[in-house]
């Protein structure tokens, strides 16, 4: 239920969003409980009371129905109704429970049931009537009896005393002629009361039938009737007052809407009614502000909000001439103004200027730092609240002023080494007023700021990452940074552990996704060009690593809640990643064990795992760990949906798949885009990875058939780039690839090289990388290794010897490593040859088998996995009587089998079955 | 040209024509357009169609003249073929050309034309002309220097589970049909008017010898590994079946025995029913809980079989003819 909608039951809505305090509107909810604890007695049971109303309205309202349909006979539209009811009155259930079955509910049951019995006696009218009719009257007959069972105490207790019920129609029948006397409806039956409202509010738009009736009204009328609705409908009167106050502003549109329904001159009505009405409100105000003086709060709260109204439009009066200004004013006025926070129609950008001119009049007063603290907790909370829809993000200048407060709470805190603010400090023992004691102040500065972080996320989500506002909402990064870093400093001295390790992780959060060029250039050994540039280097502080390093550190050691922990890791890798320090990564990632338990995550978790471990593979890529890389890429690239992976965008596909809701959510999971990892990068980077490690393999066996694919992905663009009708130059990243392998297919490796290091590709994608010079370097001499590997693959068969000068000349590699690469392939037996040291050649052995043969034993092991299958079908059907192969000589098949087979095939077709 | 008339006939003379249900005449003439057809619309492994015109004297099917199906393109999706045939046929008459549809031919690719889509069409053919014929022409080995050209009927026994449809395991077993009997081959002699042998004859001793050197051709690998290639697919679509048949036989036999259990069951229950006096509980509501599996089609696999088999004897032809040019080619070596 959103709160937006409910006039009355506040409390249930309160209750239901306090309980998840995660959620980014905990700062909201913290302030609404301590306002819900300051309400006294009478205030809640007025909150029950109303929600009570509003079941007992439908119920009234059902009821009305049926006892119409009764009256015209209509027994089809009475069933309908009374199943309406009987769901509606379920519905009310727990209020019921609470008061007692309502009185004319239990005088509709009886009367219908009476009446139905009437009905039924009736022969010749039954006879009469449609079949329709018929057939519904003995439903009804039927489940009103069953239903009057559960209340056949009630309706006895009822026609023993039909007295009651009595009086209570003829107080009815007044009322439903004359409008005027609501005071007395008060006091009556709720039940009835409520109906007296509908009466007055048939339509949707409460407002809009009141005006709308004051404006057919005459002048004093109109108002007088209006002062009347406000007393009994307050919360109203809250909406009606402060809108029209605005509306001389043009501030509220939708109050715009309700005015319009009026006679053309509607302005100057309501101005006039304004006029009258204040009048007497601040006699009103005025006396009940001396009530409150003398501590009767009862209704206080409720009318003043009222009474603070017409106050914006002429902001010193916010108190009463006169009135001595000092903390216990201020805070009452402050709950005041909270009280219509969260309700229906509230104007909350009126809400927040009141709070500043409270603000300011606190400040002018010198009420002290306390007070002043708390003002800017609730501004805050209420710049927060701005937004009914979580979805919906903060405005510039709302942008602004948020920050712009907190800065200001900060410095406040800063200045007063005698505030202590907590959440834990309950309302009752707050100490706000000048005193040698401390103040002590409700609140968490720190959700403050990470709702402050979070908005700032949900800004950048919003902002279209190839405008000039997002480059300009980007440099408010700084000032968030900034103001982490001041709460950082603050906690550090105040807070708990358990802060602490929060506001690290915002800092960890802001840190550890850039590149810190400083350090990097710092390492290189490279000076800056200029003296001043160089002091400035230095003024700046600590390398990022150093920093994440202790932030991280610090939480490892004292964090508690697994979620901060598992987030600072993955962030600390990350950062590692970044920085091309692999095998830190590498360490930290193993002895996490979060490949293991990550899918138990929440998914923004998830998400950050994704983009870490992604980073960890482009690290090793950098390194030149071709097979780390690949492994690392392997998951995210496989799935095809490494966009959505990474949170860095939907995919259209999927859209039929999810509803509006999830979608919703999942958009507000995106990584801001000055966050995003290059998504060409990361698939060329698998790619290459994939071609460096694949097109050797599938050289070495090209006529295996177990041949396992290492990458699909890989080979499904190989397979896209065959099926091209026309083979042009590359264009695309992909395109180039495929090329690319095409060409170390062949063992061509400067032809390798050209594609994958060319203008193009460097400007797509090497140049994204911090160093890339080295990284080129390194990828050429991969291309050569590899391209070596592939031609002997390929080749070898066409050699008897062949001289390894000849092969380091063919591949431009140094003979030593040319001789490593070659000795290795011998050892692990991917190459039937042996070296001639003093020639300095390989010599062949041709024992690998041609493909002719290759393929005889293909087909033989195919050929004996078929008879297998064959013989199974026997031994199901011959099972029984002993077997049609008796089991030797199936051993001894087998046994012949084994000749011709390499490696454990069978048995991996075996499991496949 | 020539050379192929030489080929024909050399074929034609091999063949026996002992123990044939029908014989079958070939008028050179169209041998050459089967050939054309190909050449000139088939490529690779596309295989080029057409139908067969000829008659039937005794028990002999002397084929005459043919004429190819259009290729298919995308844009003529409304062609009606029948309405082309027809067309043809007429037309052909009006030149007093045999006008009698025969049968069909078709080129084949390595040998795998055993398939469910000849067999349909091939079955219709049957079912409406009952003399007609298959032709099968395989470019490739013709290419290597000896024409492949071959009739196939459907054995009566086919016809007779085609017309039923009952290709289930058990329809089939009760036909008692295996690969071997699917198709029966029709020895074809490839027959010339005399005036062409005379001018054959004429043109033999004019034309020179020199080029027949496909027939010769050592290098045997390519085609082997192709036909390796090709029996490989197959076999392993036979293992696939196999294992489909497998599960489907575990399956039944599984839930043959529940409702055996079953069965007991409720016999027990009836006894006892029946002893307390009360009405037996039914037993016809068995079938209805126990719905066999749904029996996997078992014709392709006969066609695979038969697939299979016609591989083997391709290869076992081949690699016999090779070996005896291997030795050949040893002997001459070995004499130079």
């Amino acid at each position: 239920m959103s709160r937006f909608f409910a006039t009355g039951s506040d409390s249930e809505s309160e209750e239901s969003s306090s309980a998840d305090e995660i959620t980014p509107k905990a700062p909201g909810t913290t302030f609404k409980q301590s306002l819900l604890l300051s309400d006294d007695e009478e205030d809640t049971k007025r909150v029950v009371r109303s929600a009570k109303d509003k079941r007992f309205e439908e119920l009234t309202n059902l009821i009305k129905t049926i006892r119409n349909a009764m009256k015209i006979r209509d027994m089809a539209k009475c069933l309908e109704e009374f199943e309406q009811l009987c769901r509606a009155f379920l519905k009310s259930k727990n209020i019921v429970d609470k008061e007692g079955v309502p009185p004319f509910y239990i005088r509709l049951l009886a009367d219908l049931e009476d009446y139905l019995n009437q009905l039924w006696e009736d022969k010749e009218g039954k006879k009469k009537m449609n079949k329709n009719n018929a057939k519904a009257l003995s439903t009804l007959r039927q489940k009103i009896r069953k239903y009057n069972r559960d209340y056949e105490t009630e309706i006895a207790a009822y026609k023993e005393n039909p007295q009651e019920s009595a009086d209570e129609e003829e107080e009815k029948e007044p009322e439903d002629s004359g409008a005027s006397s609501e005071s007395e409806a008060e006091d009556g039956d709720e039940g009835v009361s409520a109906k007296a409202f509908l009466k007055k509010k048939p339509e949707a738009a409460p407002e809009a039938s009141k005006f709308l009736k004051s404006a057919k009204g005459s002048g004093d009328e109109s108002t007088s009737s209006d002062e009347d609705d406000d007393e009994d409908w307050g919360s109203d009167t809250v909406d009606s007052g402060s809108e029209s106050s605005d509306e001389g502003e043009g501030k509220s549109a939708s109050l715009a809407v309700v005015f319009l329904k009026k006679t053309h001159d509607a302005d100057k009505s309501s101005e006039k009614k304004l006029g009258k009405k204040k009048k007497p409100k601040k006699k009103e105000r005025l006396e009940e502000e001396a009530e409150e003086e003398g501590g009767e709060e009862v209704e206080g709260g409720w009318e003043k909000v009222k009474g603070g109204v017409p106050l914006v439009k002429e902001k010193p009066k916010m108190f009463a001439k006169g009135t001595e200004i000092n903390t216990a004013v201020v805070v009452k006025k402050l709950n005041e103004i909270l009280q219509a926070r969260g309700k229906k129609g509230t104007d909350r950008a009126a809400q927040i200027e009141l709070l500043h001119a409270l603000a300011a009049i606190a400040a002018e007063n010198n009420l002290g730092q306390g007070i002043l603290v708390k003002i800017k907790f609730n501004i805050i909370a209420s710049l927060y609240d701005y937004n009914p829809n979580l979805a919906a993000f903060m405005k510039a200048d709302m942008w602004k002023k948020c920050l712009d407060c907190i800065d200001e709470l900060l410095d406040i805190l800063f200045e007063n080494n005698n505030i202590f603010i907590g959440e834990n400090i309950a309302e009752d023992s707050e100490n706000l007023g000048v005193s040698d004691q401390p103040f002590r102040v409700r609140g968490c500065v720190l959700t403050l700021v990470e709702r402050m972080d979070e908005e700032f996320t949900k800004i950048m989500q919003n902002t279209d990452p190839h405008s000039q506002e997002y480059v300009d909402n980007l440099k408010d990064e700084g000032r968030v940074c900034g103001i982490i870093d001041r709460l950082l400093t603050y906690l550090e001295n105040k807070g708990s552990t358990e802060e602490i390790c929060r506001v690290y992780l915002r800092r960890i959060m802001h840190t550890y996704y850039k590149f810190d060029y400083k350090a990097h250039r710092r390492s290189l050994g490279l000076q800056g060009e200029s003296k001043s540039e160089q002091d400035q280097e230095e003024s700046e502080g600590e390398d990022s690593a150093v920093i994440m390093d202790r932030l991280c550190k610090f939480i490892y050691a004292k964090d508690r809640t697994d979620r901060i922990r598992t987030c600072a890791i993955l962030c600390h890798i990350y950062h590692h990643a970044l920085h091309s320090r692999w095998y830190q990564a590498r360490d930290l990632m193993l002895m996490s064990h979060l490949q293991d338990n990550i899918q138990h995550a929440d998914p923004p978790v998830q998400i950050l795992y994704n983009r870490t471990m992604v980073q960890l593979g482009i690290c090793a890529f950098r390194q030149g760990m071709i097979k780390d890389a690949h492994n690392a890429l392997l998951d995210i690239q496989s799935s095809g949906r490494a966009k959505e992976l990474l949170g860095q965008g939907l995919l259209m596909r999927n859209m039929q798949e999810r509803n509006a809701e999830q979608e919703k959510i999942e958009k507000r999971r995106q990584v801001p885009f000055h966050m995003h990892i290059n998504l060409e990068l990361l698939e060329c980077v698998y790619l290459v990875s994939a071609m460096l490690l694949e097109i050797p393999y599938m050289a070495a066996h090209e006529f295996d058939a177990r041949r396992r694919m290492i990458s699909k992905q890989f080979h499904h663009q190989l397979r896209v780039g065959e099926r091209q009708p026309l083979l042009g130059p590359p264009e695309s990243m992909r395109e180039h690839v495929v090329a690319a392998s095409k060409a170390m297919k062949m063992g061509d490796w400067r032809t390798c090289h050209s594609f994958i290091i060319n203008e193009k590709m460097n400007s797509k994608v090497w140049d994204l990388f911090p160093e890339t010079q080295r990284v080129r370097e390194m990828l050429v001499r991969k291309i050569q290794e590899e391209s070596l590997r592939t031609y002997l693959f390929t080749y070898s068969s066409v050699y008897d010897s062949i001289s390894m000068e000849t092969l380091s000349e063919m591949f431009e590699l140094e003979i030593p490593t040319v001789h490593s690469i070659i000795s290795k392939m011998i050892i692990n037996e991917e190459l039937m040859a042996s070296l001639d040291q003093p020639t300095q050649t390989v010599v062949m052995h041709r024992t690998e088998p041609t493909s002719l043969q290759n393929m005889a034993l293909q087909l033989a092991e195919k050929l004996g996995s078929l008879v297998e299958n064959n013989e199974r079908v026997f031994d199901l059907k011959q099972g029984v009587y002993g077997g049609y192969f008796n089991r030797d000589q199936k051993g001894s098949y087998q046994q012949k089998q084994q000749g011709y087979q390499r490696g454990g095939y069978r048995n991996q077709n075996q499991g496949n079955y | 040209k020539e050379q192929r008339k030489e080929n024909h006939k050399s074929v034609a003379g091999g063949m026996k024509n002992t123990a044939a249900l029908i014989l079958l005449f070939l008028f050179s003439q169209v041998v050459l357009k089967i050939i054309k057809h190909y050449q000139e619309e088939g490529q690779g492994s596309e295989v080029v169609q057409g139908v067969l015109l000829g008659l039937v004297v005794d028990d002999r099917l002397e084929i005459t003249n043919c004429f190819p199906f259009p290729q298919h393109t995308e844009d003529d999706a409304d062609f009606d073929e029948v309405q082309y045939q027809m067309e043809m046929m007429r037309s052909l008459r009006h030149v007093n050309i045999d006008h009698l549809h025969v049968g069909w031919y078709q080129s084949t690719y390595y040998g795998s034309f055993v398939s469910r889509a000849l067999l349909d069409s091939q079955f219709s053919y049957q079912h409406a002309i009952e003399e007609s014929v298959v032709l099968i022409y395989d470019p490739i080995k013709t290419a290597q220097g000896s024409l492949s050209l071959k009739a196939y009927r459907l054995t009566p026994k086919l016809m007779e589970i085609c017309k039923e449809k009952d290709f289930t395991p058990e329809g089939l077993k009760k036909a008692n049909i295996g690969f071997e009997h699917m198709f029966e081959e029709v020895p074809i002699v490839i027959k010339n008017s005399h005036l062409i042998n005379v001018l054959l004859w004429e043109l033999e001793d004019k034309s020179t010898v020199a080029d027949k050197h496909e027939l010769l051709n050592l290098s045997s690998s390519n085609h082997l590994e192709k036909s390796l290639q090709l029996l490989m697919d197959r076999v392993d679509d036979m293992s696939q079946d196999i294992v489909k048949y497998n599960t489907y036989s575990r399956n039944l036999s599984k839930q043959q025995q529940q409702k055996h259990q079953y069965l007991q069951r409720r016999q027990q229950e009836n006894a006892q029913r029946q002893s307390r006096g009360e009405p037996p509980l039914p037993e016809e509501d068995i079938n209805k809980m126990f719905k066999p599996p749904q029996p996997p089609p078992r014709m392709d696999t006969l066609l695979i079989a038969g697939q299979i088999n016609n591989y083997c004897q391709n290869v076992k032809e081949f690699t016999s003819q090779n070996l005896g040019k291997l030795f050949m080619a040893e002997a001459l070596q070995g004499h130079n």
